[in-house]
């Protein structure tokens, strides 16, 4: 990044799918996120870690305008978030909504072409017909009638997933895709993943189990409220870093072996 | 019949059946979305805070004028919400106590400016007290235009954005990463609720009104796993109940329109809460009924199976007093529900020994099939 | 002497009044604490039907057994609501939205059918008749005192003995539920008894202010005092306070205007909650303001601090740390970066030379404080940061 200049014809650092500089955020009188550097080359699978309080949520709704940050900005493929939605999908945190609201699982993934729809125009047969497929893509297209309550937590994450699919975007961010979710769901949903990568979609996953992160990344930001590291999985996934981002948080075995568990802290 | 064309042939009934239909339909579709976003408690503390603006209405128009008393109702409707924004979000209290502030507070004022009108001696002052608890008898024609008006216009808005209504009611934070104005749209939300609740203050009264926004849309919510067909059925729920309390009042004892009309629908809600297919209290009851039984169904199968492994005997027949010994209440039920299914029969041994029963060939599979199950569950 | 201050017609409304605003706040404060306001509100108007089928059973519109058999519509009311929540077919608020107003329905529909000349009508329902309180007395030990001003003053007492006895129950029980009944002190039986006095108060205040000014003095007060201090007994002995000036500033008040007493009354605890909201020392909105503004200043200079150490040993040092740069990269207006960079220059976080800003070490200690907060002892945080 040393070679660029602020702004030029192409829009900002068009070569990167996300490009945040100098990003801080607070709450009030906490600090949330400081000064935070952030370039996420297109086509890869990326995942965001940190321990609780990092600020790793906080990054995402701040790229995606629902946070406003005190200092800092945003870049999408080279332009402000504001001109660059319809390219952006995004799956929130699945306890951010109530599952008893009545709707069906059809309805819920047709949602994610309401962008796309503008303003009072109602979706059509053929909206319906790219949400079932959609649905299909996940492995839910059973359950398109079923009411949202009636999923299970795993059916209900790959809702979610669906109607970020459905929205067709190049850059996907997910918040927890994986929290709470059974073990044949989560295989399911880091395939559908691979396979937006393989269609060089870019993906920015918040990760919590640093189990599976070699596994199933292969570009990491390792957070705590700054930026500890980030790059490739191979480069970045170090115990040095990991030591820096979650501090004596986690168990480390000696040499070049990585955590065998980590203690979320309070 | 002819009592019925007479009935609905008089200027006041019409006007009760009208005015009540559409008070029902605007407070029962815009309530579906108060009670979604769990905010029931706001159309209290609303519909409480808009006596202040029914006096300051009547005060503005020095006259029982329904356009000017409505406005205000709205007016001071709308800032109790905004109180109630302020007081959540800028101060340490919580939810509860800023909605309990703004409706007891603004109550307060309404009652200090109704008094006010009463010592001012003003001679038309006498409708006013039908805002406390409703009186469907006072609505004039010319009333009805207004509260069709307002019905209109919040219908309409609610029917083109529906699908915006709808999104960020469900996920705000989504909608908004879609780049709706998730936050004009939750403010037009609740001004359109407020109108609801301002439409049928004549009929049901600012205590009550509460209630409509409430009532039919919890109802409504146990029939259907729609949203279109919930703010439907809430619609249809509040505008029956409406005629019907409306109906009991004009043609009563001159009883006070509100509580008949919640009492009315708070009947449909009880019912939608036991009898609604699926979500039903009593249908949840039948089932988990159903479930027992069958659990005691196999249970009582896998004994016998057991016993007549034990015994090496495929026809063993089991002694109907031990059976119930092992199992208890309901053994009988069961061997008979069994019977009739084939998978168990009486078997003969001395005739005063009492019955004795066996496993027929399906119910040795089924009995084989639980004892299957229970050991994967168990591995 | 007693029996002249006792029967004069102000003293005996205000006593009255303040008597209510005491009693109220008393159960009241437990209720904000525990985020049940609403309850109250449900409780006031539900007694109505209580009072009406006490009325009906046995004529009686006055005395304990009227009051303890009406509050228990009040207890009623919460049961029903815990019920239909428990069955998970709707939410908590719109349980409370369901059965408040259909038993206050019920009730009125009573009075209205059976007990249209007695005195309890639609009006006295939602207003009260506290004007009117030294009408109706009763012969105490050879002296007339006004019927409702010994019923408040009795249910005063009662609530204080109830508070002040199981004080420490009470915090712990509002505060931590889990460990209250980990403990064995029945958080569940304390809440019941509290709704129950609760409801006992609403009905003998019913006379007085009616069923919705009630939930005026039992919420208010409360909810004032909350903005003014922390500790529990303050926010207790505060909003009584409030109600007692409350009682006697409405009563003049309304007496100049010639409105209601009760309204008046409800409508200055109200005044009291808009004055503490606006200028109480730490939680008004005055105080939160210059807060605000101390903070958001604060987080500028560390940004700013960070901002610099990030790019400190980078290539593009000098190119980040212009204050050009810092309208560009950190999206700051030349009016806030030069506020940022004037009072990092005071507190000598940075120095300026020929258009390079550079860290002092003062600055970059502070800039890895903030990056680093794990790394720095807890007492030495809550000290050095706050300074700067």
């Amino acid at each position: 990044m040393a070679d660029t200049s602020p702004m030029n014809a192409a829009g900002h650092e068009p070569r990167l799918a996300v490009h945040v500089e100098d990003l801080t955020v607070s709450y009030h009188d906490k600090p949330v996120l400081w000064d935070i550097d952030l370039d996420v080359p297109p086509g890869v699978l990326a995942g965001i870690i940190g321990p609780n309080g990092a600020g790793k949520s906080t990054l995402i709704k701040t790229i995606l305008g629902l946070v406003r940050p005190a200092a800092g900005h945003v870049y999408i493929h080279g332009r402000p978030y504001a001109e660059q939605r319809r390219r952006v999908g995004y799956v929130p945190q699945r306890s951010s909504v109530d599952w008893d609201f009545p709707t069906t699982a059809l309805d819920v993934v047709t949602m994610g072409l309401y962008g796309r729809l503008g303003w009072i125009r109602r979706p059509r047969r053929a909206h319906l017909e790219l949400a079932r497929a959609a649905l299909a893509s996940v492995a839910m297209e059973g359950f398109a009638d079923r009411q949202i309550s009636q999923l299970s937590g795993g059916q209900q994450q790959r809702v979610f997933l669906a109607r970020a699919l459905v929205q067709e975007a190049d850059v996907y961010f997910l918040d927890e895709p994986l929290a709470g979710v059974d073990a044949v769901t989560e295989r399911a949903i880091i395939d559908i993943l691979r396979e937006l990568r393989a269609r060089g979609k870019t993906v920015i996953a918040v990760h919590h189990d640093l189990q599976t992160v070699r596994s199933y990344f292969d570009w990491l930001l390792v957070l705590n409220v700054r930026t500890i590291a980030q790059g490739p999985v191979s480069e970045v996934y170090s115990a040095t870093n990991l030591r820096a981002a979650y501090g004596g948080q986690v168990a480390l075995l000696e040499g070049d072996e990585l955590p065998t568990f980590a203690t979320e802290p309070q | 019949m002819e009592a019925l064309f007479a009935f609905l042939g008089d200027y006041t009934i019409q006007n009760v059946l009208i005015g009540a239909a559409l008070l029902g339909l605007s407070s029962g579709a815009l309530g579906a979305f108060a009670v979604l976003r769990q905010q029931s408690l706001l159309g209290d503390a609303l519909s409480h805070a808009t006596l202040p603006g029914v006096a300051l209405g009547f005060m503005a128009a020095g006259t029982r004028h329904l356009g000017s008393i409505m406005l205000g109702a709205l007016l001071t409707g709308a800032a109790a919400a905004l109180l109630v924004v302020l007081l959540t979000q800028r101060s340490r209290l919580k939810t509860d106590a800023a909605l309990g502030i703004a409706l007891s507070t603004f109550f307060a004022l309404g009652v200090v400016l109704l008094t006010r009108i009463q010592q001012s001696g003003n001679a038309s002052q006498g409708g006013l007290d039908s805002f406390l608890f409703g009186q469907a008898a006072a609505i004039l024609r010319s009333d009805l235009w207004v509260m069709a008006a307002l019905a209109l216009a919040a219908l309409g808005l609610l029917t083109v954005l529906w699908k915006e209504f709808k999104l960020a009611t469900f996920d705000p934070t989504f909608a908004r990463s879609l780049g709706l104005p998730v936050m004009l749209l939750e403010t037009a939300l609740t001004v359109m609720i407020a109108l609801a609740i301002v439409i049928g203050l004549q009929m049901v009264g600012v205590v009550l009104m509460a209630a409509m926004v409430v009532a039919p849309a919890a109802a409504a919510r146990q029939w259907s796993t729609r949203l279109e067909g919930m703010v439907l059925l809430s619609a249809a729920i509040g505008a029956t109940g409406g005629v019907a309390g409306a109906v009991l009042s004009a043609t009563g004892r001159n009883l006070a329109t509100g509580p008949l009309i919640v009492l009315t629908i708070t009947a449909i809600v009880l019912f939608s809460l036991l009898a609604a297919p699926e979500r039903g209290l009593l249908w949840a009851a039948v089932q988990r009924r159903r479930a027992g039984a069958m659990l005691h169904d196999r249970r009582v199968l896998a004994t016998l199976l057991r016993l007549s492994d034990e015994h090496a005997d495929r026809a063993y027949g089991a002694e109907q007093g031990m059976l119930k010994v092992l199992h208890g209440l309901g053994t009988v039920a069961s061997l008979h529900g069994l019977e009739r299914r084939g998978q168990v029969r009486r078997v003969e041994h001395m005739p005063e020994e009492g019955i004795h029963w066996a496993l027929t060939e399906s119910g040795r599979e089924a009995a084989e099939q639980t004892l299957a199950e229970l050991e994967a569950g168990e591995s | 002497m007693i029996q002249a201050v006792l029967t004069n017609i102000p003293f005996s409304i205000m006593a009255t009044g303040a008597l209510v605003g005491i009693a109220a706040t008393l159960v009241g404060t437990f209720l904000v604490l525990r985020r049940s306001s609403m309850l109250a509100d449900a409780i006031s108007h539900s007694i109505v039907f209580g009072i009406a089928i006490v009325w009906l059973l046995t004529g009686l519109a006055s005395g304990p057994v009227q009051i303890f058999g009406a509050a228990l519509t009040g207890v009623l009311t919460v049961v029903l609501i815990e019920m239909l929540t428990a069955t998970r077919r709707v939410k908590n608020d719109a349980a409370i939205g369901l059965v408040f107003p259909a038993l206050f329905s019920a009730g009125v529909l009573l009075l209205n059918v059976y007990a249209r000349d007695v005195h309890i009508d639609a009006h006295t329902v939602l207003l009260g008749e506290i004007g009117f309180v030294w009408l109706d007395t009763v012969s105490l030990g050879g002296i007339e005192v006004p019927r409702a001003l010994v019923s408040m003053a009795s249910l005063t007492l009662v609530n204080l003995a109830f508070v002040s006895i199981l004080y420490k129950e009470l915090k712990l029980a509002t505060f931590d539920e889990g460990l209250a009944r980990s403990l064995g002190f029945y958080p569940g039986v304390l809440f019941y008894a509290l709704l129950t006095l609760t409801s006992s108060t609403a009905v003998a205040a019913f006379d007085a202010v009616g069923a919705i000014l009630f939930v005026a003095f039992v919420i208010v007060p409360p909810s004032a005092a909350y903005l003014l201090t922390d500790r529990l007994w303050r926010m207790i002995l505060y909003g009584c306070a409030i109600s007692l000036i409350s009682s006697v500033g409405g009563y003049y008040l309304a007496v100049m205007w010639n409105v209601s007493i009760g309204g008046m009354m409800a409508l200055a605890t109200g005044a009291f909650l808009l004055l503490a909201l606006t200028f109480g020392p730490r939680y008004g909105l005055i105080a939160q303001e210059l807060r605000r503004r101390g903070e958001s200043s604060r987080n500028d200079r560390r940004a700013l601090v960070v901002h610099l150490h990030n790019h400190e040993t980078a290539p593009e040092r000098d190119e980040e740390s212009t204050p050009e740069a810092l309208r560009e990269h950190l999206r700051w207006n030349a009016v806030r970066a030069q506020r940022v960079l004037r009072g990092a220059l005071a507190r000598e976080l940075v120095t300026l030379d020929a258009d390079n800003i550079r860290l002092t070490p003062g600055g970059r200690a502070l800039a890895r404080e903030v990056l680093e907060p794990w790394r720095r002892p807890v007492a030495a945080a809550a000290t050095t940061t706050r300074r700067r």
